[in-house]
């Protein structure tokens, strides 16, 4: 490293890297391309409405034991030559102030097969993109705790992104088994 | 548009089975209309109740931060589509966090004090997906004026630009990556009442700079930070009093306040975070402290600071590691002007700690964390040999002993109580409670 620099040359590195960057918003992943992702098989996915009576919504705010996410998941029914082959939900929590959008692929037995994150706006916390973060939800049912510091390890951090996410699934799972199963 | 969908619906399903003849079609069609008018009736009842329950964040405290949902969502559940990325609208969000303290000496209660010691308000203001500005504002003791001790100041106010979904750039003043608590300063965030001595004497925590910093992250885990800034300000060094032995960088830094700027720093680190519960990392900064004053006796003095660090946190446990060390180059011509004051320039500092705690308890929210920590730094290890006799003896090592708990009513609420024991100056022995959030 230099020992004294020139202080006006540094200043066209930021100038450099907003002519560079590609205009648009900025997302990790197209729902499309997460959905073959998650079933690289499958050749249909049918939305599915959900709609659950509010006896089902409080079964699920119970059972999840977590505030609400950001409105309500998006979900199809995924199918593999004519066959139910699970569930691909996509949904929003708040990481600290902004909204992480999500995919949680379910399989027919209402265990996790993949989580993707499609989008994330938080200036921290972004680690919970690492593979190896998400991969520990693999296998995961209703049946599992889910909690952050438990059966699902932190990344330090992004504490608060890791525990909302964490929320979001266990509740998604819930809602399997409430109104999907 | 969801209307408009509805009503092509029925109408296709009702001339579908008007046009039925045979009476098992027409039962089999029948079949199927209650089928689609029991979704539609679904639909229409999710509708309602979407309507009637606005969307509820998962952060209480932030109302701000839940627009309204965005239109292609709508569309996209109501046609099956799979929804368009949208920009999110402008928006701006309040943050802040506190730390209300009591200190209680064990030896020599007449110094018992009671402290609002930071309270930080800020606004994070996001122009569109890719640009945003972080502002931290702080008040350090609770009245800043002629005759009181507190402090107002800028933490952070920097322009962040999302190059690409793997690099970042800040321009303006933010945190220094370095360490494990700069960056992650808020009370929720450590245990113990106070902030450890070591990220604090040797490591000036709440350490910023103005500046540009890159920030890159790789699907491994892997972080990296560089980054070129303002830089110390030695001519600032006051060897009257005991603040540079208190904290050698703490006491020269210059916070762009009017930050002499001549001498700029450079900095980098390295964080692993690919093993879920783990954290590695190191950094390093280093920069010229003469900032060309005029006359200065050590043009050539250069601060440098290094760290290697771990986080472990399997299961209940939540283990730490630090090890942080300080040089000062160039400081025996300018030590030489300041011999017979009591706090010359050192040469070398360091510290290093290891903590343990475990959540021993928790309940719905709550959460009780039991913790104990050792550290041992030194803010002057060594001194540059100045002609005989001349030059300060070395500072002893002080060694401290925390141990005490973290109570959470939540995760972002916590009461803390601790005892501190320290090895050299044991006069410091004391007591402390405090409760701190973050919102």
């Amino acid at each position: 490293m230099p020992r004294r620099l020139d202080s006006s040359a540094w200043f066209l590195v930021p100038v450099a890297l907003v002519a560079a960057a590609p205009a648009g918003a900025m997302q990790y992943l197209k729902v499309e391309d997460a959905r073959k992702l998650a079933f690289p098989q499958a050749d249909a996915f049918e939305p599915y409405a959900y709609a659950p009576t509010t006896e089902q919504r409080a079964a699920i705010d119970r059972a999840a034991h977590a505030r609400a996410t950001v409105g309500d998941p998006m979900i199809w029914r995924v199918s593999a030559a004519g066959q139910p082959a699970g569930w691909f939900i996509v949904d929003n929590v708040i990481g600290k102030v902004e909204r992480i959008t999500y995919a949680v692929a379910l399989g027919r037995d209402g265990t996790v097969r993949s989580i993707e994150i499609l989008d994330y706006r938080e200036t921290h916390g972004y680690e919970v993109r690492n593979p190896a973060w998400r991969r520990q939800f693999e296998g995961k049912s209703a049946r599992a705790p889910l909690e952050l510091g438990d059966d699902i390890k932190n990344i330090s951090g992004a504490t608060l992104s890791c525990r909302h996410l964490t929320d979001g699934v266990r509740r998604l799972l819930e809602i399997h088994d409430v109104v999907l199963k | 548009m969801r209307r408009t969908l509805l009503a092509t619906l029925v109408a296709s399903t009702f001339a579908t089975a008007a046009n039925a003849t045979d009476p098992a079609d027409l039962e089999r069609r029948v079949d199927q209309l209650s089928g689609e008018i029991a979704a539609l009736k679904a639909e229409i009842a999710r509708m309602k109740a979407e309507k009637a329950t606005a969307p509820v964040p998962a952060a209480a405290a932030t109302p701000a931060a839940v627009p309204a949902k965005p239109a292609a969502i709508d569309i996209a559940r109501a046609t099956g589509e799979a929804p368009k990325m949208y920009e999110e609208a402008e928006k701006t969000t309040f943050f802040g966090y506190g730390e209300l303290n009591y200190y209680r000496p064990t030896h020599d209660t007449s110094n018992t004090t009671a402290d609002a010691a930071r309270v930080v308000l800020g606004f994070e203001h996001r122009w569109n997906d890719r640009t945003r500005l972080v502002t931290e504002l702080e008040w350090e003791h609770a009245v800043t004026s002629f005759d009181d001790q507190g402090e107002s100041e800028v933490e952070q106010a920097y322009v962040e630009y999302q190059v690409n979904q793997n690099l970042s750039t800040k321009m303006g003043l933010f945190l220094i990556p370095v360490g494990l608590l700069n960056e992650h300063h808020e009370p929720t965030q450590y245990y113990g009442v106070a902030r450890n001595f070591v990220e604090t004497a040797i490591i000036p925590t709440t350490w910023r700079e103005g500046g540009l910093l890159l920030h890159g992250n790789l699907d491994s885990g892997l972080s990296w930070d560089a980054g070129i800034s303002t830089g110390f300000d030695l001519s600032k060094w006051d060897a009257t009093s005991a603040d540079g032995r208190e904290s050698p960088l703490g006491s020269i830094h210059q916070e762009l306040q009017l930050a002499k700027a001549k001498d700029l720093s450079g900095f980098g680190a390295l964080n692993y975070r690919g093993v879920p519960g783990l954290l590695v990392g190191a950094s390093i900064f280093s920069g010229g402290a003469a900032q060309g004053t005029p006359d200065f006796p050590s043009p050539d003095a250069r601060v440098t600071l290094w760290d290697v660090h771990a986080r472990w946190t399997p299961g209940a446990w939540d283990f730490a590691a630090l090890y942080t060390r300080g040089h000062i180059s160039d400081t025996a011509a300018f030590n030489l002007t300041l011999v017979g004051n009591p706090t010359l320039v050192p040469e070398d500092f360091f510290g290093w700690y290891v903590s343990g705690a475990y959540k021993l308890w928790s309940k719905d929210e709550m959460s009780l964390t039991p913790f104990a920590r050792y550290e041992r730094y030194n803010t002057g290890w060594k001194y540059a040999t100045l002609p005989a006799g001349l030059t300060p003896d070395a500072l002893p090592t002080e060694g401290v002993w925390t141990g005490g708990v973290n109570f959470n009513l939540n995760p972002s609420v916590v009461i803390k109580m601790d005892y501190q024991k320290f090895k050299e100056d044991t006069t410091r022995d004391r007591f402390d409670l405090g409760v701190g959030y973050q919102f």
